[in-house]
């Protein structure tokens, strides 16, 4: 009997460590590294670390309160009011108002907005507009429309950085933006203290540090996915997060329709993904992922070089100039387009972001948020300045409007990519969340004391 | 030109042809061996380029060979066959070319198409040409880019070894600005390399000629980027592309640099004249040596000239001035001076003329003092028998008067009165005659000084006119006429004599017209001078009576002295003019005085010294 006891006793000791290390500690500093901007609109990894939404989205992608606690629509969705979660404060310490969030809603969209209106009554925030809006809440999730406080409570401008969400800034210097953990946040106190954000550093440098320790997150740009799981690191893969698409003007001269669809046809996107993205993305001719809606399959993706010589009909068109949003893969992507342009009798010359203003092609990556097939179509048309007329719910008219908007051949879908980072052995718990952003607040730290 | 200039302009230009032929063959024969100097340093720096264009084709050759052997390139090719995925390496041909440090680097597969690219990474599965019919050695190709451009380089193609099917490299070396400051050089020495553009059929050329394009400065580098001057080097270029031959020559920079120059043609596989390899060696020293001793040259044949032309002024002097003194004395001898000697220097030929035309003057001057004294002795025999004749004519009646009277002492005292009478004045008839004849001969003898006076020709005329026309038109039935110019025809001329002169000669023409006639008088300007003419209508004169009709005391009337044209000659001679008869038989006779026209400033009649107090008249002279 003793000695039964005496085993389990040894046991129990032995699984007290195991245990431990399953349960999340608090405390430590998370090292983080981007290439970017920390700040960068859309999904500037700091911005959801500072910044909450009224509605945010679950891992399935529905739609869920965050600092809204409820809404509800009226007059078939052309009014939505959102109801404040109360108790919610700013970094600083001034409470979270209607009047303040309807402040950061206009400074954040002073135009082309998915409302027409937008008001505090009371702990309310009311949104009008003269068409329906039945996708307000999922896009309020979206990154363009997170609420930052824009005039502090003695009245003066705020920095702009200052939010209610499970980090506050606490130093940004020589390229080190520094986090600390938010005790009071409405959703809970993150794992760890703090998080160091060490921005514009070379992705082969982040992988050094990851792999010395100095850091414990890194970005893996979608075209090395293969090679960081080759070297074996942590990665997390998102599914389809945003769509690589070529923008064409259509003025100038491709106003043409019939020569902006020869640019479509010409495009060899199986070399885009199966090569320049080293076959992590999927090659697609819609906007919308297929995991979103399930008929981007009908949207033909073939290279079609003599339709393209057809379309363009022998006429010719000056040197067309072909603005990259980005460096590394973009560009190789961009020069590979350029080459099949000019098979199909175009020429085009790639240059740098300078000239995106005035561009006839450019060659962008758009965020595709959210699980509501719906609110992602307004969403990426609305990125391109564009609208797209959704009548009602169904499938078809989510069909017909994509089909009427690639139509038009000012938007040509390429690659679905996912976004992807590796994290270090120390961190635990660290996850994507619905915008397939690392979900740092709810990462631990394996050796936090 | 004197002599003495002939002389001289030709000994100098003889000495100066001379002087210049020397310099311009010691000028070219310099030149000849600085060209080959300069041809000789320049074939050498041309093989020193050619052999280290070799060296770096071996040297890119060898860098992609070694690449094909690595185990990296191995590994590669083994895992892209064995997979069939060469996605993963689509960077790989930037890395190694970095590795082997070459500026071009493709990776391709045994279909032919790219699999890494490392100067144009999104040239990925398109097809490289290089690949097919590349032999062992390094070859010239041009490379298009990314960014629209193209660039020359030097590539070898290589298999990966350990693979099969084989992959191949085709990596190179970028022909460029590195490349040329590589080379080797030396002071003075430039450089440069000229990319044939793609011709118009490459892209867009509607009519599919292959036009070769233009010459463009710009596509000409050098080892500091643009060539100066790169337009003087076109004709160079132009004919390397064209013969695909090297082409050397002479390039003019500026005012005061010229290059030799060399075109080297770099052709691809195909035997295309990719570039142009241009090499211009500096002849600045030449130059310069060739300016110094051209100088040189010059300074000396100046100096030799100017040298020549002292010793020819010399020498022409030395030999022209005895004949300057014979052509001297031969004016003088042709001015009357008979009693001018010259020098007589030496023995050579001019003092042997010299010697003769003193001898010829001596004679001359003898000959003439024997002429004159033989003239003067027929001269005196003339005027004896001129007296003679005059003479004879009144003393035959004196005789016969005297004899008559001394008969009349016969004769009753009345008879004898009345011969006496008759005598008597027949004496005195005769004596005054001989006093007439003698007055002539005096008045011969006593020709007057002319006092000259500025006139007009037209007044003398007119004079003569106003004096003689009513008389020749009543007594002799002559039409008197006058023919004077419009123009003023002013003379320095003693008014009376020229007057007494124009009046014998009229009286003459109107002796010849016994029968009536018209007499013309005219005065009219012929250059220079005044040509007044008296013309009459009469039987005219023979050609022996033209040739003496000025002689003194010949005449063709018959009771004239023959003295009234020899004055009129010296009143002519006087005044500096002349006299001359125009005349042939039956068709009148025509006399010409030419009187030079008085110059201006001359003073005016009005304006002249007093008035001669000899009285004006006319007549027979």
């Amino acid at each position: 009997m003793f000695r039964r006891f005496a085993i389990s006793c040894f046991v129990a000791l032995l699984t007290l460590p195991a245990a431990a290390r399953t349960r999340p500690h608090y405390g430590g500093t998370l090292h983080v590294e981007i290439e970017g901007d920390p700040w960068q609109r859309p999904n500037g990894i700091a911005r959801r670390l500072v910044f909450d939404g009224l509605t945010t989205l679950d891992t399935t992608g529905a739609v869920q309160s965050a600092l809204a606690s409820g809404w509800e629509s009226d007059n078939a969705d052309h009014r939505w009011q959102f109801r404040l979660r109360p108790g919610v404060y700013f970094h600083d310490g001034s409470l979270l108002t209607s009047t303040a969030v309807v402040q950061s809603l206009n400074l954040d969209c002073p135009a082309n907005c998915p409302w027409a209106t937008v008001h505090a009554v009371g702990s309310m925030v009311v949104f009008t507009n003269d068409s329906p809006m039945p996708n307000l809440p999922a896009l309020l999730a979206g990154d363009d429309f997170l609420i930052a406080l824009t005039v502090s409570a003695d009245g003066k401008t705020s920095s702009g950085d200052i939010g209610t969400g499970p980090f506050q800034v606490t130093s940004f210097n020589n390229g080190l933006l520094v986090l600390g953990a938010n005790e009071t946040c409405w959703q809970g106190r993150p794992f760890a203290d703090a998080i160091e954000i060490r921005v514009h550093r070379a992705v082969h440098d982040q992988w050094l540090d990851l792999s010395i320790g100095r850091a414990e997150m890194v970005e893996v740009p979608a075209e090395m996915i293969r090679q960081a799981q080759q070297q074996r690191l942590k990665v997390l893969v998102s599914p389809p997060a945003e769509l690589l698409a070529l923008e064409i003007s259509d003025n100038g001269a491709l106003a043409n329709p019939m020569m902006r669809a020869a640019i479509a046809a010409s495009i060899d996107r199986s070399a885009l993904s199966n090569v320049i993205f080293q076959k992590q993305g999927e090659v697609t001719a819609s906007l919308l992922p297929q995991s979103l809606t399930g008929f981007s399959f009908l949207f033909p993706v073939d290279r079609d070089l003599n339709k393209a010589h057809e379309l363009r009909g022998g006429l010719t068109t000056p040197t067309l100039t072909l603005s990259v949003d980005g460096d590394g893969a973009m560009r190789l992507a961009a020069q590979r387009i350029a080459l099949n342009l000019k098979e199909a009798g175009f020429n085009a010359q790639e240059g740098s972001d300078g000239g995106a203003q005035h561009a006839d092609l450019m060659l962008r990556l758009i965020p595709l948020e959210g699980g509501e097939p719906f609110a992602v179509l307004e969403d990426v048309s609305r990125s391109v300045g564009q609208t797209v007329l959704l009548p009602d719910s169904s499938p078809t008219s989510l069909y017909r409007a994509e089909r009427d908007f690639l139509d038009r051949h000012t938007l040509i879908p390429l690659v679905d990519l996912p976004r992807a980072y590796a994290a270090g052995a120390r961190v635990r718990d660290l996850a994507l969340d619905a915008h397939d952003l690392p979900d740092l607040a709810s990462a631990s730290l394996e050796d936090a004391p | 030109m004197s002599l003495r200039q002939r002389l001289l302009l030709l000994f100098s230009l003889t000495v100066a042809a001379a002087v210049a032929a020397v310099a311009w063959t010691v000028l070219v024969r310099i030149r000849h061996v600085f060209e080959l100097r300069d041809q000789e340093e320049t074939a050498l720096f041309v093989s020193q380029f050619q052999r280290e264009f070799q060296h770096r084709s071996a040297e890119v050759a060898a860098a992609v060979d070694h690449l094909a052997v690595s185990e990296r390139a191995r590994g590669m090719a083994f895992e892209i066959v064995q997979s069939g995925d060469a996605s993963p390496y689509l960077t790989e041909a930037q890395t190694m070319a970095q590795d082997a440090q070459l500026d071009f680097l493709e990776i391709v597969g045994a279909d032919g198409d790219v699999v890494s690219s490392a100067q144009w990474p999104a040239r990925f599965g398109y097809p490289e040409p290089a690949v097919t019919g590349a032999g062992e050695a390094a070859f010239l190709k041009r490379e298009e880019l990314p960014d629209g451009n193209s660039a020359l380089g030097l590539f070898a193609v290589r298999p990966i070894r350990g693979a099969e099917p084989a992959l191949r490299l085709v990596g190179g070396k970028r022909l460029d600005q590195s490349f040329l400051a590589d080379l080797p050089g030396a002071p003075g020495m430039q450089v440069g390399l000229y990319n044939e553009r793609e011709s118009s059929a490459g892209a867009n050329n509607v009519s599919g000629v292959d036009t070769p394009p233009a010459f463009d400065p710009k596509q000409l580098v050098g080892t500091n980027g643009d060539v100066p001057s790169a337009d003087r080097y076109q004709a160079l270029i132009e004919s390397a592309l064209k013969t695909g031959k090297q082409v050397s020559g002479i390039v003019y920079l500026t005012a005061r640099r010229e290059d030799s120059a060399t075109a080297i043609p770099l052709k691809n596989v195909a035997g295309r004249v990719m570039a142009v390899l241009i090499v211009a060696l500096s002849r600045e020293g030449m130059v310069e040596a060739q300016h110094h001793i051209r100088a040189i040259a010059y300074g000396v044949a100046s100096g030799g000239i100017l040298l020549a032309i002292a010793c020819s002024l010399w020498i022409a002097a030395r030999v022209s001035r005895p004949i300057e003194q014979l052509a001297r004395a031969a004016e003088e001898v042709a001015s009357g001076n008979w009693d001018v000697r010259v020098p007589e220097q030496g023995h050579d030929e001019v003092s042997v003329l010299a010697r003769s035309f003193n001898h010829m003057t001596k004679q001359l001057a003898s000959q003439r003092e024997q002429l004159v004294q033989s003239e003067r002795v027929a001269a005196w025999r003339e005027l004896a028998r001129r007296l003679a004749h005059e003479l004879k004519n009144p003393l035959f009646p004196l005789q016969l008067t005297v004899e008559n009277l001394v008969r009349a002492r016969a004769l009753s005292v009345e008879e004898f009165d009345e011969v006496f009478r008759e005598s008597t004045a027949t004496l005195g008839m005769e004596i005054a005659n001989l006093k007439a004849i003698i007055g002539r001969f005096s008045d011969f003898s006593k020709m007057p000084k002319p006092e000259l006076e500025r006139i007009d020709a037209k007044d003398v005329v007119e004079r003569v006119r106003s004096l003689y026309e009513g008389a020749a038109s009543r007594e002799a039935k002559i039409e008197f006429a006058t023919e004077i110019a419009g123009e003023p025809m002013a003379m320095m001329v003693d008014p009376e004599l020229l007057h007494r002169a124009l009046s014998n000669l009229v009286l003459n023409a109107m002796d010849a017209m016994p029968n009536g006639g018209k007499l013309t008088v005219s005065a009219r300007p012929q250059g220079a001078n005044v040509d007044i003419k008296v013309a009459d209508t009469g039987e005219g004169l023979t050609q022996e009576e033209c040739e003496r009709l000025f002689t003194p005391y010949y005449t063709t009337k018959l009771h004239g002295t023959g003295l009234g044209l020899a004055i009129v000659q010296s009143v002519v001679a006087d005044h500096g003019g002349t006299i001359a008869v125009e005349s042939r038989t039956g068709n009148g006779s025509t006399f010409i005085i030419t009187l030079p026209i008085a110059k201006p400033g001359t003073p005016s009649r009005e304006a002249a010294a007093p008035k001669s107090t000899r009285p004006s008249g006319s007549g027979d002279l």
